[in-house]
């Protein structure tokens, strides 16, 4: 008999006064960070067999916080918000303070995230744009780039996991790759497949494979083909060619808003605007050119309203946060089917 | 928005001219006596009139052009396509073709002059391969074939810019000791960069910026003020067209500062760039290296080709640096060190004298450096003393005005090498020694620091005001 892989709930955190829009582990796994419409931030913690909400972070931004990012040493912490500015918060001196509001973007930022060598910070936009920004010996924030490829609001940026290499995806239905040549950043591939506004994209662990989810109601699994690649796939200078190999569609009722890929067990995790969570695994014998996904565990209901984020903890396999436009934040214990 | 430069496609050009909510096209209601009756509309959208006789009278469709349109600045008109329209070469060519009319049936007509920047001179000569001076000579000749009367260049212009720039920043310098909030002074005479100062930053960044006219507005000055009285003329009879290599250029002339109430006139009627040059040479069927040589004007140093030290933008910093390393730390420089920071467009120059207090000085070019160092200043944590600011990267030689490369022909990078290699190939001069602008404080603005000379060689800014109504977000 196969046992079935199971998605179960383990606790529900309220605190937040209006709807939570992402979720964000630290590196250790041991604090959630979560931020929202009210403006604020929130970190939880498990205290023994409870999971507890820490710290609130308040007066940071002045409109809806709409994403939040941890540093790769685990000691900051940004924060995205619709007001246009960028939080960077320090807890080096035991809570969390704001040491430094990034400015420049002309409205509403929509996501940060953090390179993994730890000076590269990116946020996007909706004015179009992705401002790559570096930190300096003295915690100092400088604009190192602003980059106009996009044609429409930038949902989202996701670094690569051990290059400095960004993605970036958004309402004009593209996923677009930039890095940095010579004296300045530059956008070098454009990823067109889906038919709608790209919300999310995630590397793997290895990062030489990408997904995306979006307004579509489709996951995208993307491969880099390197040059020289035995597959025969034509690439351009040194840099790899980025193909779309797999589409799960069929899965989902409504935009899909968040992806996760987890570093830990290699599943993947949507949220949906149909109000479901769903994991899909990488199916046994799965051929790396057209490989076949299956959804392992799903709960339809898994909030009364949008899932915005998911996240995998990155540490513990089985973990696994949520959120909501209903205001709460979630925990979820997987188990892997036999 | 192609054209202008990353600073302003990245603000809203809307916000400085303001398309207005409601159509201004003037629609001429047959109005009858009587009393208003009912609006029926039919299935097929028919609008009926019925009178409260239950007269029933179809009503007309009301018609409006797109040049109508155009001529508004209204609902459906971004302020990008207004700009175009009213400052393009096809705009030129109108006037010349309607003066060209005038002066064949002995009626009056305008005077027209062209004032060329050597950076579009430069675009121009890396194009066709020509020296500066051959393209100079052949380009007067091609735009007075067409009708143009006098065509002068910026670089005399700029010479009152450079001068004025160093006299402004040892007046600050001096204040700086009483005053700290006089220091850094920014350059000016990019209107990308004013333009998305006085929107994003306003009135905690505007102090800071020099209030020296560009030299396109200088020679907005010379031409309708000066010029126009030695020809006899009043300015609203002189059509000033000048040739950028830039597009931001054109919202730098429609600037209400520049507009002359008295005689309802620009002090620069047109800005068209190098590009559009080429464009109108495509149009006639002509190699720029075929045109016949032109007769070169005398005044405003038209016949010599000269330029300035300093680098394609003009030189602020290089002129800046030499006259306030002699007058505050009483050195003369040889040769300025500029130290390349986080990348090419952002350097910084020291100037040491023994016993005297260090300045220091900055070149920060392109939207990601002058976001720095805004941000720096608005932390009060700015180094310098004077940052030379350009909104494109590269500076000038590479506005975004300038001819595109066709099809096979060479790369971005030799491209800008040449026109830059151009740009630095004539001999230069200083402004301190130019008799002729020297004579012109006299003659024309009656002495060095004199009323009008702040009217005629200064302006001032406004902080913009975003507009925040949902009906003009551009999605």
């Amino acid at each position: 008999m196969i046992n079935m892989a199971t998605l179960s709930a383990l606790c529900t955190l309220e605190g937040h006064q209006d709807q939570v829009w992402c979720v964000a582990w630290n590196p250790a796994g041991t604090l959630l960070a979560s931020c929202g419409s009210d403006k604020t931030i929130r970190i939880w913690a498990e205290e023994g067999s409870q999971w507890v909400c820490k710290s609130v972070l308040t007066e940071g931004h002045q409109r809806t916080i709409r994403t939040v990012a941890w540093s790769p040493c685990g000691n900051y912490l940004a924060s995205a918000s619709f007001d246009a500015t960028i939080g960077i918060w320090s807890r080096k001196e035991g809570e969390f303070e704001c040491i430094a509001t990034l400015e420049g973007h002309e409205n509403e930022v929509k996501a940060v995230a953090w390179a993994s060598s730890g000076n590269l910070l990116a946020t996007c936009s909706r004015d179009k744009s992705v401002w790559i920004w570096e930190v300096t010996e003295d915690e100092e924030f400088e604009c190192a780039s602003v980059l106009s490829a996009h044609t429409q609001d930038v949902k989202s940026c996701t670094w690569h996991p051990n290059r400095d290499v960004l993605a970036s995806c958004s309402y004009d239905n593209t996923i677009k790759l930039f890095k940095e040549e010579i004296d300045d950043w530059s956008c070098y591939a454009t990823l067109e497949s889906h038919d709608s506004t790209v919300w999310k994209v995630c590397f793997d662990s290895e990062g030489h494979r990408l997904a995306s989810v979006s307004d579509d109601k489709t996951v995208k699994i993307w491969q880099e083909y390197l040059p020289g690649n035995q597959e025969g796939i034509p690439t351009v200078g040194n840099e790899g060619t980025w193909k779309c190999v797999c589409t799960l569609s069929g899965y989902h009722d409504r935009t899909i808003f968040d992806i996760d890929w987890s570093q830990v067990n290699g599943r993947l995790v949507t949220g949906c605007g149909d109000d479901g969570i769903r994991i899909f695994s990488e199916e046994v014998g799965s051929d790396k050119n057209a490989p076949s996904f299956s959804m392992s565990a799903s709960v339809r209901k898994a909030h009364e309203q949008d899932v915005n984020s998911v996240a995998w903890n990155p540490k513990v396999s089985s973990l696994l946060a949520s959120c909501s436009d209903d205001g709460l934040v979630k925990l979820w214990r997987f188990k892997d089917g036999e | 928005m192609a054209g202008f430069s990353s600073a302003l496609q990245l603000t809203d050009l809307n916000d400085f001219i303001t398309p207005s909510q409601e159509c201004i096209k003037p629609v001429k209601i047959d109005r009858t006596a009587g009393k208003v009756g009912k609006i029926r509309i039919e299935d097929d959208g028919t609008y009926y009139n019925v009178s409260d006789t239950g007269v029933e009278t179809k009503l007309q469709k009301a018609q409006i052009t797109l040049n109508d349109c155009l001529a508004c600045s209204g609902c459906i008109t971004s302020a990008e396509s207004v700009l175009i329209t009213q400052q393009s070469q096809d705009e030129l060519y109108r006037v010349l073709q309607e003066n060209m009319a005038h002066i064949a049936n002995n009626e009056s007509f305008k005077l027209v002059v062209v004032s060329v920047s050597p950076q579009a001179l430069a675009s121009l000569a890396a194009k066709y391969s020509l020296s500066m001076a051959d393209a100079n000579r052949k380009l007067v000749g091609f735009f007075k074939k067409l009708g143009v009367h006098h065509v002068f260049d910026t670089t005399f212009s700029r010479n009152f810019s450079l001068l004025e720039s160093c006299r402004e920043f040892v007046r600050r310098y001096k204040e700086s000791e009483v005053n700290k909030k006089v220091l850094p002074m920014l350059a000016s005479a990019c209107p990308g960069w004013i333009c998305y100062a006085e929107k994003t930053h306003g009135s905690y960044i505007l102090p800071y910026i020099s209030t020296v006219k560009s030299p396109q507005q200088i020679m907005g000055s010379l031409v309708k003020d000066y010029f126009a009285r030695c020809m006899g003329a009043t300015p609203d009879n002189i059509y000033h067209v000048t040739v950028m290599p830039c597009f931001d250029k054109k919202l730098e002339a429609s600037r209400s500062d520049f507009y002359n109430d008295v005689y309802s006139t620009r002090d620069v009627d047109c800005v068209i760039t190098s590009g559009e040059v080429d464009l109108m040479l495509a149009k006639e069927n002509i190699s720029l290296a075929d045109v016949e040589d032109g007769t070169l004007d005398t005044l405003f140093g038209a016949d010599a080709m000269v330029g300035h030290t300093g680098g394609g933008s003009g030189g602020y910093l290089e002129h800046i640096a030499r006259y306030a390393a002699g007058q505050i730390l009483g050195t003369e420089l040889q040769k300025l060190n500029f130290k390349s920071l986080r990348n090419q467009d952002f350097q910084e120059v020291t100037i040491e004298a023994d016993g005297k207090p260090t300045l220091k000085m900055a070149l920060a070019y392109g939207f990601r450096n002058i976001q720095n160092i805004v941000q720096k200043i608005k932390r009060n944590k700015c180094p310098y003393h004077f940052v030379e600011i350009m909104a494109c990267p590269s500076g000038c030689t590479n506005g975004g005005g300038q001819i595109r490369l066709a099809e096979g022909e060479s790369t971005l990078k030799d491209r800008l090498a040449d026109v830059t290699g151009l740009y630095n190939s004539v001999p230069v001069q200083s402004p301190w020694s130019v008799e002729s602008v020297t004579s012109l404080y006299e003659e024309w603005l009656g002495g060095v620091d004199s009323e009008k000379c702040r009217q005629m060689l200064h302006t001032q800014y406004h902080e913009v005001e975003k507009m925040t109504n949902a009906l003009t977000i551009k999605w």
